[in-house]
């Protein structure tokens, strides 16, 4: 049976910035939609509902000799579990633990047969506790990884802070990583549409997702361990030279990649080359085509920890033509 | 061949001990059951009910009727007339994989990083926890041990009246599928990484097969032990285990290549044979002797989700995806 896919959203964000309100909300709201949530604590949420699955955060590292390779099992188990279910989902939502790597899951996505044929990756939500994000920055990595790995943030409890500590909250997330869309919230208060079904993994939409992605690079604040970088370049690509480059870098830098993506002119190519991935694991496809007479450009964007962005620009200038 | 439609993915299907009843468990929570007999109107003779999904389903061994379990956290008895007897209910788990052992009429069940055991008289016992969630349980032959599959290898248990400290057997990764030899010897097992693991139980040595292009979830030894059948190709494929073993050698991939991958393989009770259903809804049965197969049923592209043999090996039942309930008599 050709089934759809069902999206899946992955929730993070730090201990107590309201990601179970956020949950509460999707479960009782009214929106003649069916989603099914998977949760780290059962019980934390209020609304009894047999779709809300408890799942354990079980991550194991894939036996290929690549130690960046961790995905969680207990996802793949319980995704096929929902398959067999006589009622199809509009969406599945993952909530992980506030001092959860969002890495496994991400990765999840992209290693299993099953779990790929069934379901795709649709974004990264991560919520941010406006009032005690910076705080969180000094107590581990964690806050920053969930920032660095989303899609979509909620900047939310915006009613605890001042416009001025709003405003440094802002500037610190977008130091990390400017590409995610971020919606400032009170008590996780958002329309369901600003974070279900964004494609933000759907290769062909990565241009409806960031629509200005090749106008303007975010180089900026360079103090930040964990920061996005962008190469842009309007010379062809070499496809070989290219995947031997990529190939080598996720191979010695994979475990500090978080999210990378781009989009290239490869040389003679009709269409556009895209692709995005979560550390080692990547999913590439031709995208649209070049329009007659379109400046055809290339870019490229990493997230990451201590990224060394003069030796990745000297590298990916060595792909060119 | 009869065919029942339902409109909910079939989870498990299994004959009844006598072989007299066939059950469907499915995605709907309903666990149907029907008569054997082909002749037999095809209507249900009862349909128990599992709040959620039916996750398994096995045929009582202590009874002629069935062991359900499923996403409702129940593991119940269902008689032929109807009637439930629930015999563990975990709120808020999901009671994923159960095995029966024939002779002592003990059942097995997998629920999160626990192993369940439930004795012939309804006793219950817990072995655990382990590493990570169990994902598949199985009998040793004579049924004084029970194997678990976690991740990073496997868990045997003695669930004997003395309780013996745990033996554990690693290999790095998730092991997804467990099945213990017809002669108890080994242990074989499906990884996330496409690959299938042996262990040696008494010597404590194992061999790691690769070269399949999916995870192997089903895995069937021969009545006589004397092959492994395997699932995700798309001919039947049998490591040879008699006499040395399979290392160094190839294993014997014979058949008709058929529409797709198989899903679940399943050898014969007591005979040569094995029964096979692929991802495309194709249902091969195959004769190891003449490295031959028959198709039974044509691709219709539904896959083949469940696959078992009647006790006196003359009947097939399988179910699909999109809910067909299929029942096959080999004599006709």
């Amino acid at each position: 049976m050709a089934q759809a896919q069902v999206p899946v959203t992955v929730l993070t964000g730090y201990l107590g910035a309201g990601k179970t309100t956020l949950l509460n909300r999707i479960l009782s709201e009214q929106h003649g939609k069916k989603y099914a949530v998977i949760v780290n604590e059962f019980g934390e949420l209020g609304v009894d509902n047999d779709l809300v699955v408890n799942a354990d955060e079980e991550v194991f590292e894939m036996n290929n000799g690549c130690i960046c390779c961790t995905v969680r099992g207990d996802l793949i188990r319980i995704i096929e579990g929902l398959m067999k279910r006589k009622d199809k989902f509009d969406g599945i939502l993952v909530e992980t633990t506030g001092l959860a790597d969002p890495g496994p899951v991400a990765q999840t996505f992209f290693t299993d047969d099953d779990v790929k044929a069934r379901t795709r990756l649709d974004a990264i939500v991560t919520v941010v506790d406006a009032k005690h994000f910076l705080a969180q920055l000094g107590q581990g990595t964690e806050a920053q990884e969930q920032v660095a790995f989303a899609d979509v943030i909620l900047l939310n409890k915006t009613d605890l802070v001042s416009a001025d500590d709003l405003e440094k909250v802002e500037a610190r997330i977008a130091a990390i990583n400017p590409y995610a869309r971020i919606h400032k919230t009170e008590k996780s208060r958002i329309e369901l549409a600003a974070i279900l079904d964004k494609g933000a993994f759907d290769l062909k939409r990565i241009l409806e997702f960031e629509p200005d992605f090749l106008e303007h690079g975010h180089d900026h604040n360079h103090e930040e361990e964990v920061k996005s970088l962008s190469i842009t370049s309007d010379r062809p690509v070499d496809p070989d030279k290219f995947q031997k480059w990529m190939g080598a870098l996720l191979q010695i830098k994979g475990p500090d990649i978080f999210r990378s993506k781009g989009i290239l002119a490869i040389d003679g190519a009709p269409k556009r080359y895209v692709y995005q991935g979560v550390h080692m694991m990547m999913d590439a496809d031709w995208g649209t085509p070049w329009k007659a007479g379109e400046k055809r450009a290339s870019k490229l964007v990493f997230i990451g920890r201590d990224l060394d962005g003069d030796n990745l620009k000297r590298g990916f200038e060595d792909c060119l033509k | 061949m009869r065919s029942v439609p339902s409109d909910a993915p079939v989870a498990a299907c299994a004959f009844s001990r006598d072989g007299a009843t066939v059950g469907f468990g499915l995605g709907d929570g309903r666990v149907r059951l029907f008569s054997a007999d082909i002749k037999q109107p095809a209507s249900a003779i009862a349909e128990p009910v599992h709040t959620g999904a039916v996750l398994s389903l096995i045929g009582d061994p202590t009874a002629d009727g069935f062991v359900s379990s499923g996403d409702d956290g129940r593991l119940l008895r269902l008689a032929l007339d109807g009637g439930m007897t629930e015999i563990a209910h975990q709120k808020g788990k999901w009671i994923d994989k159960l095995a029966a052992h024939r002779t002592t009429g003990a059942v097995v069940a997998s629920v999160g990083k626990m192993a369940l055991v439930i004795d012939k008289a309804g006793g219950l016992r817990e072995f655990g926890p382990h590493q990570s969630t169990v994902a598949a349980v199985d009998f040793s032959k004579d049924g004084s041990r029970i194997g678990a599959a976690h991740y990073d290898g496997i868990t045997v248990w003695s669930i004997g009246a003395v309780t013996l400290p745990p033996r554990r057997f690693a290999w790095r990764g998730s092991h997804v599928a467990l099945k213990w030899s017809t002669d108890g010897k080994f242990i074989a097992t499906g990884t996330q990484e496409n690959d299938i693991h042996v262990w040696r139980i008494a010597q404590a040595t194992d061999m790691r097969m690769q070269g399949y292009p999916a995870k192997v979830k089903s895995l069937s030894w021969s009545a006589d032990a004397r092959w492994l059948y395997t699932s995700s190709q798309p001919v039947f494929t049998a490591w040879p285990f008699a006499g040395k073993g399979p290392e160094g050698k190839p294993p014997l991939q014979f058949g008709d290549e058929g529409a797709g991958l198989l899903t679940v393989v399943a050898a014969h009770p007591t005979a040569e044979y094995v029964a096979g259903g692929y991802d495309s809804g194709e249902l091969q049965v195959g004769d190891i002797k003449t490295r031959r197969s028959a198709v039974i049923r044509m691709v219709d592209g539904n896959a083949i989700t469940c696959l078992a043999w009647s006790p006196d090996g003359t009947s097939i039942a399988a179910g699909t995806d999109n809910g067909d309930m299929l029942l096959i008599d080999l004599r006709r």
